[in-house]
């Protein structure tokens, strides 16, 4: 290993120069304890309360772990610190992986918290979008980034694009009740959290229940971690589920303890409370119900290539490793 | 400016603010009362936003004005080195934070390390600039005196060229504190737990669109401050007003050859660095290319190559024109107040606001305004390129001598005619150097729209690259943006070349 991990996770390590540093509340300084650390995907939300309350109830902790939870952000790519080693795992989605993959990075999926695709198609209930086939015609609001998404669902479903009319905005559902386009491309769990949030009940279609399976919110490791870090990766993980489960029996409880950790991070905790509620569907299945949380199914795993295939990214059932899950669950 | 005129000014400018704001209907424009009543609503929220990032602001503020002085230093002492230690400075002044950030982060790991030197690279230019100048700036009778005691540079230094600076020393920290403060914020994107740049990421998804103006006014209300208490200071410790200098130092005119001999020692010193750089810091290939790696892209995949030129077409499309129009606008605007002076209560303030706005915060504001299209982003660009222009060419208008006014006056030649021939020509040096310090500013202001708000060109490029781990094609881009930058600053010291030397060839060092 190159020296600069090293020094990265001596710092880590030295927990009360971080708290001066890095104003890392949540570091417990303690002796003995392996300090990793998981990388999130975006900003401090709900959307990663399973780790919160994993932290909060001292399971990592009691299973030998100083966990650092590192935000992400608009200019704070997951991968990068994954390859690095400052981070033990880090919170991607499969698409992203089968990215950096292509590029050289030696990753593995080894659980996945999204067994359904967040992305969804937001209209409203007077010009509802309620399956693909209701798409010709209309305006779709969406990032440019995201044209691929799109692309996938309509060959899944046998549509052509060109009869949707791409409209780029913003990332809002402003453009959509101005009535400058008919529906959104976004998250099930934020811009309908939002307009319901202004009293707007949006009708969703999620683009998982049309074909377009990818698995989301996937916790990547790299193959060294895997071979010479397995105990790290199964107490990190194993907190993961255990506090995702708790999770999922009192997602209020979830959202408060989110706003609790994290007073500066500008959050709502009636929008949290929300968010939280519409996140469960999508991370629990009956699956998750006879395996344990994060586990996936060999069918999801081809569906999840097939999608990749339609975005011109060619991976094998090898990018997912389910001996960690295996340890944890079994 | 009296006071009472600066007070009308703003109070007009509330006024017009509030005013259009209830013209749309608070969207997308809060008006000063909405973001009153949020800020008074969310004090502890704001509050200790504002002391993250001030800290961090403040840190990068110290250390990236302390290496400016240790390279104006250099330069004084060593004046062969000059050329290289500007040369570099631009470079590594014009490599886009985009990229720069995540490179920082997953070199730094996890606390303030990013948002602290994203700040001090922000300022440390700004501040080397006029420190060049103001060791130069002394009568040589008095360095010939130093010479005549048998004394070396050091004294020189130590007793003469330091104390002649300090005037172009406080100049340099004035304009660096808003660019502290943007530079903290942008540092804040790539992963840091809180602070102003941590809620404005927030509040733009949420689209909160008083939280969002809130964050605007409290980081343009900080750089104002900051500007002013440095300004005020300056004002107590020095015996006169100090010069405003967004002027690099006058260019030398040297034969062709000598200039591509310099350029081309530029050029293998900045790879040099970077070559070294990461081998040294033994950063991880995945992430840190080398010179060979974005050579082979660029010169062995013609899609990779259309790509990049394709996004760099259409940011430059948008770019020129932007600042084009600011540099139009900047000067336009000084000869209009050195004309008609009573104007100045209304638009100093505004400028002053204007680019003390972090761009980070008004871009996706700006975009929400003008829309998409091109009007947006010029808007951006021209913003950013106004204000350093305007305070340039303000200074460079009271230079014209007195005895040419005098013997126009004579001549009873009105004000336009005084302007004409007089003042404007006074102003050229001026106008041209704000022109190539803005070079960087303007490109950074069109890729940070692309990023945060258009999503096309250069900015998304590195954003996108980013996002699917292509980072040979994320070097490439900073490559382009940085070459971009240096190019058109060269171009634009050509034409200053050319012109002053028959309207300003004083100006000009033989």
């Amino acid at each position: 290993m190159p020296s600069i991990p090293l020094t990265r996770r001596a710092m880590i390590q030295a927990g009360a120069a971080g708290l001066a540093l890095g104003g890392m509340g949540l570091m417990r300084p303690a002796a003995a304890q392996t300090p990793v650390a998981l990388q999130l995907s975006w900003l401090h939300s709900v959307q990663f309360a399973g780790s919160y309350i994993a932290k909060d109830r001292g399971w990592w902790h009691d299973a030998g772990l100083d966990v650092t939870l590192l935000q992400g952000g608009p200019n704070a790519p997951v991968e990068p610190p994954v390859v690095a080693g400052t981070a033990l795992i880090g919170i991607s989605a499969a698409d992203y992986t089968a990215a950096a993959v292509a590029q050289g990075a030696p990753f593995r999926i080894i659980g996945v918290a999204m067994q359904k695709n967040p992305f969804a198609i937001a209209s409203l209930p007077e010009n509802p979008v309620r399956t693909p086939a209701d798409l010709p015609g209309k305006r779709i609001g969406m990032a440019v980034a995201n044209t691929p998404v799109l692309q996938a669902l309509c060959t899944l479903n046998g549509i052509e694009i060109g009869d949707i009319q791409i409209v780029p905005t913003q990332y809002s559902a402003q453009p959509l009740l101005a009535g400058e386009v008919d529906c959104l491309l976004c998250w099930e769990t934020d811009l309908p959290v939002a307009m319901e949030m202004e009293g707007i009940q949006a009708q969703t279609m999620l683009l998982a229940d049309h074909g377009y399976v990818l698995h989301s919110q996937t916790y990547i490791a790299t193959d060294d971690s895997l071979a010479n870090r397995r105990d790290e990766l199964i107490a990190l993980l194993g907190g993961e589920a255990r506090g995702w489960d708790a999770y999922r029996a009192d997602t209020d409880a979830a959202a408060e303890l989110t706003v609790r950790m994290f007073p500066d991070a500008g959050l709502d905790l009636e929008t949290q409370k929300l968010q939280a509620r519409r996140q469960v569907p999508l991370m629990f299945s009956d699956l998750t119900d006879a395996h344990g949380f994060g586990w996936w199914s060999e069918e999801s795993v081809e569906a999840t290539i097939r999608t990749l295939s339609l975005m011109d990214r060619t991976v094998t059932p090898d990018l997912w490793d389910r001996s960690i899950l295996e340890a944890i669950h079994g | 400016m009296t006071p009472a005129a600066r007070w009308t000014g703003l109070a007009a400018l509330l006024a017009l603010w509030q005013g259009l704001a209830l013209a749309g209907g608070g969207w997308p424009l809060a008006g000063p009362l909405e973001v009153a009543g949020w800020l008074w609503s969310n004090p502890g929220l704001t509050g200790r936003a504002v002391a993250v990032t001030l800290a961090n602001a403040a840190w990068g503020f110290v250390l990236g004005n302390a290496a400016a002085l240790g390279l104006a230093v250099i330069a004084a002492l060593w004046p062969r080195a000059q050329n290289l230690v500007a040369g570099l400075a631009l470079v590594v002044f014009c490599l886009p934070l985009i990229a720069t950030g995540p490179i920082l982060r997953v070199l730094m790991g996890p606390g303030d390390g990013p948002q602290i030197v994203l700040a001090a690279l922000a300022v440390y230019y700004t501040t080397l600039i006029p420190m060049l100048a103001g060791l130069r700036a002394i009568p040589s009778a008095w360095l010939d005196l130093v010479q005549s005691y048998g004394r070396g540079r050091w004294a020189e230094l130590a007793h003469v060229r330091a104390r002649a600076s300090l005037p172009y020393l406080l100049a340099g920290l004035q304009i660096s504190a808003p660019a502290a403060i943007l530079g903290a914020m942008v540092g804040e994107f790539t992963g840091a737990e809180r602070g102003l740049g941590v809620l404005t990421i927030r509040f733009t998804r949420d689209l909160d669109i008083a939280a969002l103006w809130s964050m605007a006014v409290v980081a343009a209300g900080l750089s104002i401050a900051v500007y002013a208490a440095i300004g005020w200071a300056g004002r107590r410790a020095l015996p006169g007003a100090p010069p405003v200098i967004l002027a690099p130092p006058r260019l030398i005119r040297g034969s062709p050859a000598r200039r591509l001999a310099d350029t081309a020692l530029l050029t293998a010193a900045a790879l040099t660095l970077w070559w070294a750089g990461v081998e040294l810091l033994d950063l991880n290939p995945f992430l840190a290319k080398r010179p060979p790696d974005v050579a082979a892209a660029f010169f062995g995949s013609p899609d990779t190559r259309a790509a990049l030129l394709d996004a760099a077409a259409k940011t430059l499309a948008l770019a020129v024109p932007g600042y084009l129009a600011g540099l139009a606008l900047g000067a336009g605007l000084a000869v209009l107040l050195s004309l008609r002076p009573g104007l100045a209560g209304l638009t100093v303030p505004l400028a002053v606001a204007l680019r003390s706005i972090p761009i980070v915060t008004t871009a996706p504001l700006i975009v929400l305004l003008l829309g998409r299209g091109a009007a947006g982003t010029v808007t951006l660009v021209a913003v950013m390129v106004f204000f350093p222009t305007f305070v340039a060419c303000q200074q460079g208008l009271r230079q014209a001598p007195g005895p040419i006014l005098d013997l126009f006056r004579s001549h009873a030649s009105g004000p336009w005619r005084q302007m004409l021939h007089v003042r404007i020509p006074a102003m050229l040096p001026a106008l041209f150097a704000s022109a190539r310090m803005s070079v960087p500013a303007a490109i950074l202001a069109a890729t940070v729209a692309e990023w945060l708000a258009t999503g096309r060109g250069l900015g998304n490029l590195m954003a996108l690259s980013a996002s699917v781990s292509d980072y040979t094609m994320l070097w490439l881009a900073m490559v382009a943006v940085t070459l971009i930058s240096a190019t058109i600053y060269g171009g634009i010291a050509w034409a200053e070349r050319r012109v002053l030397s028959v309207m300003a060839p004083e100006q000009v060092r033989p």
